[in-house]
């Protein structure tokens, strides 16, 4: 069946293209600076989507994985000099097979062992990145900025277009992949492994699969993740973050394709809203409380926020958004 | 049924607006730059590992540009806008918060951990913006390019100390062993570069963790080093110097006295404060520090209008080293502002754009010379092929519960880190 079958759904498509596309006209680099960095964090979200979210493997280590991706493309631009589209495409490749090998503990563990094995995954590799000598260790490397063929993605609506024409793409690969053999013994595995296997599903070279298309995910994400911070430090990858991937496709919804684009817009929005326009306003006007209570609303509102959803709507903003597609489909009548 | 009816359209209805506010927010923007006032960015850790440090830094640099613009008429007229950020010792978000600042006509920003200028740098230093940390390390600005130290960084902390060390305690025989334990940042890899560069020249034997260049490492939440210091006791060290913020500091001097350790004990700037003397409590008594700016109370011009401003707005900070490092980098930023307007005129800044920034940098922070901060701490001048704009520190040793300088300011000299081929591996 067609990804597009009625004439709303076109609509939608023209009009989301024709937004995103004139963004830069009636935003400034600030703004697009935000958009860059969802459309980074929507490539890995939408990786660990396909890992956790079809296949079921859970893994808490996706901030180690992007930073394969990260500083493989940087080492390989800066020290080798090569083009930038190599070290994209090295990055993914990379942190795929980076994913295969702490993947290999999904053939024999599952749940919870297999979290554990990933974040195992997560300090291993920050740790090797802090080390050695070609990452810079703790105090990071420089990294150019992207060019292709001798145009330098230097402003920021140039990076705009190439970070959202990357991420649509990706974006676009997952919604086809689900759809295909491979997508369906994906969601076999995670719904049931041990009927998966019974029908003919074999689960090592799946799994392992899941592995290295949701880490080649996060290498695409942390190439141009260093191609647009241009500087790099092992800090830009903290547990922390890995943590924060895995609330970010709960939020959105497990297991679906417009999952990652809910969770990644509403918490790096969010989050931006929260510290750029809510914190210096009440510092400036809430004197009566005491100083520093302004800044500890971000991480208040953010912790509330994700329980508030896990208690209300633990199926994420997307199965939301299917329920306004069905009242839509269906009215003016209830159902 | 209703209620949560109710709850989940209250939250679709913020989802809503928070979608929608950046966007008004963009389209809104841009008409302050008309205004005739000077925007400076300030990113401070007010949340997160290193809030202990980054809150009274926030009040120190809020209090000192509220002091100019009520008191001063600000600067040349013009009054002082902040632009504000918390960073949240994240450093991947603060790349954004540098275009924020770009954005919104700043005309140089300043942060105050070197960890959170490492991760700005690369824009700052690509787009010409010019930015001042108040604590920084070598990579900063090793080789010199748009980033500016307010204060000697942390390698300089390190040599001084050790230099008066050898002076001044050292009675053994032979070269006295010294352990380092780094915050696993610029933090501590500042003291690290400055022991690996200078320990045969000045006959000290660095115990390092395995490789040269390899210091005893921790992060910022650590919650116990019993087990890197139960290693470093093993080695016999005479110095144990750490380089890392109050926290972390406070918890190694606990953890390095519940294992009977009986050597001397410093620390660098970032970590000797009034937090670390408050967590520490009586372990930190006989521990040295460096620091660069006068201590709390000391009869110097600046020191009445700091400690009223803190009186009033920020009681809690009272008798912290960060607050007086806060209110000394607004007082020089503002100093830059006033420099450049006087050599350049305002029109010449007014745009806060590339060009502002040049200006800022080129007839501001580069004909500095020998402004004293109101005394709060080592005169400020800019020398060629040298961005930190203050040299010099001063030793102190906590006794019987004070803390007391042991020597007059100490200068440290520039040191080409770059020309080592180690540096930045």
């Amino acid at each position: 069946m067609a990804i597009l079958r009625t004439r709303t759904h076109w609509g939608l498509l023209i009009a989301i293209l024709v937004i995103l596309f004139t963004t830069p006209l009636y935003l400034g680099n600030y703004w697009l600076g935000v958009f860059n960095f969802i459309g980074i964090t929507l490539i890995a979200a939408t990786g660990l989507n396909i890992l956790t979210g079809y296949c079921g493997q859970l893994s808490i280590g996706h901030a180690g994985f992007i930073a394969v991706g990260a500083y493989t493309s940087a080492i390989l631009t800066t020290r080798f000099e090569m083009p930038f589209l190599v070290g994209l495409l090295c990055a993914g490749l990379m942190a795929g097979i980076i994913g295969i090998i702490f993947g290999l503990p999904s053939i024999r563990v599952k749940g919870f062992y297999l979290a554990i094995t990933t974040i195992a995954a997560q300090f291993i590799i920050m740790w090797v990145i802090n080390q050695w000598g070609w990452t810079g260790g703790q105090l990071g490397m420089t990294v150019p900025f992207a060019s292709i063929g001798g145009y330098v993605f230097r402003s920021g609506p140039s990076q705009f277009y190439l970070i959202i024409g990357i991420t649509v793409l990706c974006v676009f690969f997952a919604k086809n992949l689900v759809r295909t053999k491979v997508g369906r013994a994906f969601i076999a595995i995670r719904d049931n492994d041990l009927a998966a296997e019974v029908m003919g599903v074999n689960l090592t070279y799946y799994k392992l699969l899941a592995f290295f298309i949701g880490c080649f995910f996060a290498g695409i994400a942390g190439s141009l993740f260093a191609h647009w911070n241009i500087t790099l430090t092992p800090e830009q990858f903290s547990f922390t973050d890995s943590i924060l991937y895995v609330g970010i496709i709960i939020i959105g919804g497990l297991g679906t394709s417009v999952g990652p684009i809910f969770g990644v817009l509403f918490i790096r929005l969010l989050k931006e809203i929260l510290t750029i326009n809510v914190v210096p306003f009440l510092e400036d006007k809430l004197t009566m409380f005491p100083s520093g209570f302004a800044s500890g609303v971000t991480p208040m509102m953010f912790g509330l926020v994700i329980v508030l959803f896990l208690i209300l709507e633990p199926r994420g903003l997307a199965h939301r958004w299917n329920l306004f597609k069905a009242s839509y489909r269906l009215w003016p009548f209830s159902y | 049924m209703k209620i949560k009816k109710l709850l989940i359209s209250s939250i679709v209805c913020i989802v809503l607006i928070i979608t929608t506010l950046p966007l008004m927010t963009a389209c809104g923007g841009g008409a302050d730059k008309e205004g005739k006032t000077i925007k400076l960015g300030i990113t401070t850790p007010s949340t997160g590992k290193a809030a202990e440090k980054g809150r009274p830094m926030e009040h120190g640099q809020k209090d000192a540009i509220a002091y100019v613009n009520a008191e001063l008429g600000g600067v040349e007229g013009y009054k002082i806008e902040i632009v504000w950020r918390d960073n949240g010792y994240d450093a991947a978000q603060m790349s954004n918060i540098v275009r924020n600042f770009m954005d919104e006509g700043c005309v140089m920003f300043s942060t105050s951990s070197s960890a959170m200028m490492t991760a700005a740098m690369g824009l700052a230093n690509q787009y010409g913006f010019p930015g001042l940390a108040a604590f920084s390390s070598p990579n900063l600005y090793r080789p010199p390019q748009h980033i500016y130290g307010q204060l000697p960084d942390y390698g300089d902390d390190f040599l001084a100390f050790m230099n008066y060390y050898l002076d001044e305690v050292w009675q053994g025989s032979g070269k006295p062993k010294v352990a380092i334990h780094a915050l696993n940042n610029s933090t501590g890899k500042g003291a690290i570069d400055a022991a690996r560069a200078f320990a045969d020249e000045m006959g000290i034997t660095i115990l390092w963790d395995g490789a040269e260049g390899k210091a005893f490492e921790h992060k910022a939440d650590t919650i116990s080093e019993m087990e890197s210091l139960t290693r470093i006791k093993a080695l016999n060290p005479d110095v144990l110097y750490i380089s890392s913020t109050p926290a972390p500091t406070a918890l190694i001097i606990k953890n390095a006295r519940e294992l009977g350790m009986n050597v001397a004990i410093a620390s660098g700037h970032a970590g000797f404060t009034s937090k670390l003397f408050e967590l520490a409590g009586a372990d930190s008594e006989g521990v040295y520090g460096v620091f660069p700016t006068v201590s709390w109370g000391d009869d110097v011009p600046g020191m009445d209008k700091l400690m009223e401003y803190c009186g009033a707005n920020h009681p809690e900070d009272a008798g912290n080293g960060d607050y007086i490092t806060g209110w000394a980098q607004s007082l020089i930023m503002i100093k830059i502002v006033e420099t450049a307007i006087k050599n350049a005129g305002y029109d010449a800044l007014a745009a806060g754009d590339a060009n502002a920034w040049a200006v800022i940098e080129n007839e501001g922070i580069k004909k500095l010379v020998n402004y004293l901060v109101e005394g709060l701490h080592g005169p400020v001048s800019y020398s060629v092929g040298d961005n930190r704009l203050s040299k010099s520190v001063r030793v102190f040793q906590v006794v019987n519960g004070k803390v007391e300088a042991l020597t007059d300011w100490i200068n440290a000299p520039v040191v080409k880190y770059e020309d080592f081929e180690w540096f930045g591996q």
